[in-house]
Parts: C-alpha cells; sequence; structure tokens
C-alpha cells in the first residue's frame, strides 16, 4: 500500500477518543488484582488470628505505610512506562523516599537499649515472607501487565519492572494482613526483599509480554 | 524545545477528538520526518515499511498519548521502538543508542529534495523501464508486489531487476569518483 494511501485510510477511520481512558484502563487492572491477590491471601493463608487487635498497632501501619507509598510509586512508573516519551525518571527516583524512612526506623529500632537484634531481624517467619509476598503479588502482576499491553510501552524491561515492583508491593500489603511481624527491621528486609523478587519477575516478563 | 512541538500537538489533540483533517495533516507532516529517519537507519524497502508501520502504531495507540507531555517525545519514543523491532527482526545490534527527539523532528525530506534530484538526475543513465521500477520501489515507496503486478513480472524478477540497476548505478559512480580522484592527484 502506498503510504499516501495509508494515511488517507487512517483518517477516514479517525474515531476521537480521551486521554484519561487509558488510565482508567490501568486503573481498573490494577484494582482487579488488587482483589485477586486479597481473595488469594485469604483463601490459602488466612487473615491473622488477631487482626482486629493488630489492625490499631504501629507494626501493622509500619507495614501498611510503606508497602502502600511503594505501591502508589510504582503505579505511577508504570503508568508513565507505558506511555512513549513520558519521563520515568521521577517516579523511579521518589521509590527512595519510603526505603529510607524505613530504613531510618530501622536503625532506630536496632539502636534503642536493649534491642533484641537477632529477633527484630529474623522474627519467626523470615524464611518464608518474601517467597509469600511474591506469591501474594502473582494475581496483581497479572493484571497490571494486561493493562500494560493496552498502552504503548516503549522500554519493556522497564515498564514489566515497574509492573512487578507494583505487583510486589501490593502483594505486601495484602500479605501484611495476614503476617503477624511487626519490627521495622523484619519489615525493611523480608517484604523489601518479596517487593524485589516480584519486580525482577516483572522486569524478565517484560521484553516477553509486552512486545507490540 | 522542537520547533514543530505546538503545531503537531495542536493537530494531534484536534485529532484526538475526531477532527480527521488536523489528523490527515499530521500524519502528512510526521511521515516526512519518519521517511527521512529511517532511511538515515534501514535499507530504503524497510524504511518505508517502517514508516507505515510507525504511521499504523500510532494510530492505534494514539490515546496513549498524554496532552500534558510533549507530542514530538511521544512520537519520537513510537520511532525508536517500531526501529529497534526492524533490528532485531533482523537479528541487527538489539540497542539504539539514545539520541533524542530532535534527531527526528531536525531532518524531513525538504532537505533531502536536494538529495533527491541528484538521485533523478543519476538514474536517468538507466534504460527508462528499470528506471521507473527503481524510481516506483526505491523512491516512491512503492512494494516490489505491486510494483511486479503493474509490470507483469514475477515478484523476484522485479528485485533482481531493481538489484541489478543499483549496482551498475553504484559502480558508474565509484568509477566516476576513482577517475575525479586521479584527475585531482594528477594537478598536483
Amino acid at each position: 500500500m502506498r503510504t499516501d494511501d495509508l494515511i488517507a485510510d487512517l483518517s477516514s477511520r479517525l474515531e476521537p477518543s480521551r486521554p484519561s481512558a487509558l488510565t482508567q484502563v490501568l486503573a481498573l487492572a490494577v484494582l482487579a488484582g488488587f482483589v485477586g491477590s486479597t481473595i488469594l491471601m485469604l483463601s490459602v493463608l488466612g487473615l491473622r488470628h488477631d487482626f482486629t487487635r493488630a489492625i490499631v498497632s504501629f507494626g501493622m501501619w509500619t507495614k501498611l505505610v510503606y508497602t502502600f507509598a511503594i505501591a502508589v510509586f510504582a503505579f505511577w512508573l508504570v503508568e508513565r512506562a507505558g506511555r512513549p516519551g513520558a519521563d520515568t525518571a521521577q517516579p523511579a527516583r521518589i521509590l527512595v523516599l519510603p526505603i529510607f524512612a524505613i530504613a531510618l526506623l530501622a536503625a532506630a529500632q536496632l539502636l534503642a537499649p536493649g534491642a533484641d537484634v537477632r529477633h527484630l531481624i529474623l522474627g519467626y517467619s523470615s524464611r518464608v515472607c518474601a517467597f509469600l509476598v511474591t506469591f501474594t503479588s502473582l494475581p496483581t502482576m497479572a493484571a497490571t501487565f494486561w493493562g500494560l499491553r493496552r498502552m504503548a510501552p516503549t522500554r519493556l524491561t522497564l515498564a514489566g519492572l515497574g509492573a512487578g515492583l507494583f505487583a510486589g508491593a501490593t502483594g505486601a500489603f495484602v500479605y501484611s494482613f495476614h503476617c503477624t511481624e511487626s519490627s521495622a527491621p523484619f519489615i525493611g528486609i523480608w517484604y523489601s526483599l518479596g517487593i524485589l523478587l516480584s519486580a525482577a519477575i516483572g522486569g524478565f516478563l517484560g521484553p516477553r509480554l509486552l512486545r507490540w | 524545545m522542537i520547533a514543530q512541538e505546538a503545531q503537531y500537538r495542536n493537530w494531534m489533540v484536534a485529532a484526538l477528538m475526531g477532527d480527521a483533517s488536523a489528523y490527515r495533516m499530521l500524519l502528512g507532516g510526521l511521515t516526512r520526518h519518519l521517511r527521512s529517519y529511517y532511511a538515515r537507519r534501514l535499507d530504503p524497502a524497510a524504511a518505508e515499511d517502517a514508516v507505515q508501520e510507525t504511521l499504523i502504531a500510532i494510530h492505534t495507540r494514539r490515546a496513549s498519548y498524554d496532552p500534558a507531555l510533549p507530542f514530538t517525545a511521544w512520537v519520537y519514543g513510537i520511532a525508536r521502538y517500531k526501529l529497534i523491532d526492524e533490528y532485531r527482526r533482523h537479528k541487527r545490534r538489539a540497542t539504539v543508542p539514545l539520541d533524542e527527539a530532535g534527531d527526528l523532528f531536525g531532518h524531513d525530506e525538504a532537505q533531502e529534495a536536494i538529495a533527491r534530484r541528484d538521485v533523478v538526475k543519476l538514474l536517468e543513465k538507466l534504460p527508462p523501464a528499470k528506471r521507473q521500477l527503481v524510481k516506483d520501489i526505491k523512491l516512491d515507496g512503492v512494494s516490489v508486489a505491486e510494483a511486479a503486478k503493474r509490470t507483469g513480472m514475477s515478484e523476484s524478477a522485479v528485485k533482481v531487476t531493481v538489484h541489478r540497476a543499483l549496482k551498475s548505478l553504484g559502480e558508474d559512480l565509484r568509477a566516476k569518483d576513482m577517475s575525479d580522484g586521479e584527475g585531482r592527484n594528477a594537478d598536483r
């Protein structure tokens, strides 16, 4: 086909489209992913037995705020990565904020007088925590990739990393409702590791699943 | 800031609201930059394919343009992605230097019209039938299949004819360069 004919053809098939439509699609996808991760956590792992007491504890809120902050910034990163030519450095840079905050809090708890360093770091579940976070993130991972595929990612590894990071943080947020750990060093190490593992999976899958 | 940014962005915003004539002007304008961009990086047939693929990508993914962001950067992101795709398909190098949108919009066909005039002059050395074929395929972006249909030749015959014609022109040019070179040496 001649290029001029192609242009005429494309122009004749133009329909109006709203730029915010794609953000809505992505938001819907991650909402579905969040619901999926929650169902997975509730059905396989179960809500923590002392939930009503825990929900008002400092440890619980450390987990929720930390993972929620990463999820919000990672969502921003994914939304940018899905649009050609958009700046992704800004959302990527701001991700150090929650990491810095948890590191500071962890240091404070470790350095407090009489701190049981070993227990603060290892808790009861350090062996499984990271893997369960990644496991919980899988439905969100699938949904985020589905949403990204409808956008136009041009840097596929970066887009996949963002999707994995977002899924990992969402998975960790949901996993918080099962896990009984509450120390900042534990969260800073094992939750972050689970999120990183999820991000690595996303980065690996990006170039394979996001091509268009 | 890239000179065409405001104009193209306005057309794009209008196009997103359904203005087909703005859209047609936009695509026409972009085609000139895209042709030049790919012509400097791919062989001519692949370049025209890449132009068309990019236009289709711009069309199908147009909702991914956020009017709050620079439009030229958006187009450049897609053009670069399609270039990498093309390289990958031919198992050529898989990385493209991260040049900037200015590289896409700094060139268009107008500058190349001069070069094109030289090429047309060069083509006059070919017999008319061959000249038409080379012009159609290499300059005007007609597909091999279409050219074959027009001339009644088979597709492979078209390819061979074009290839030979270009080779003979290339030899002509080299011979000319060499004799020029010798001439200069003799002057010294």
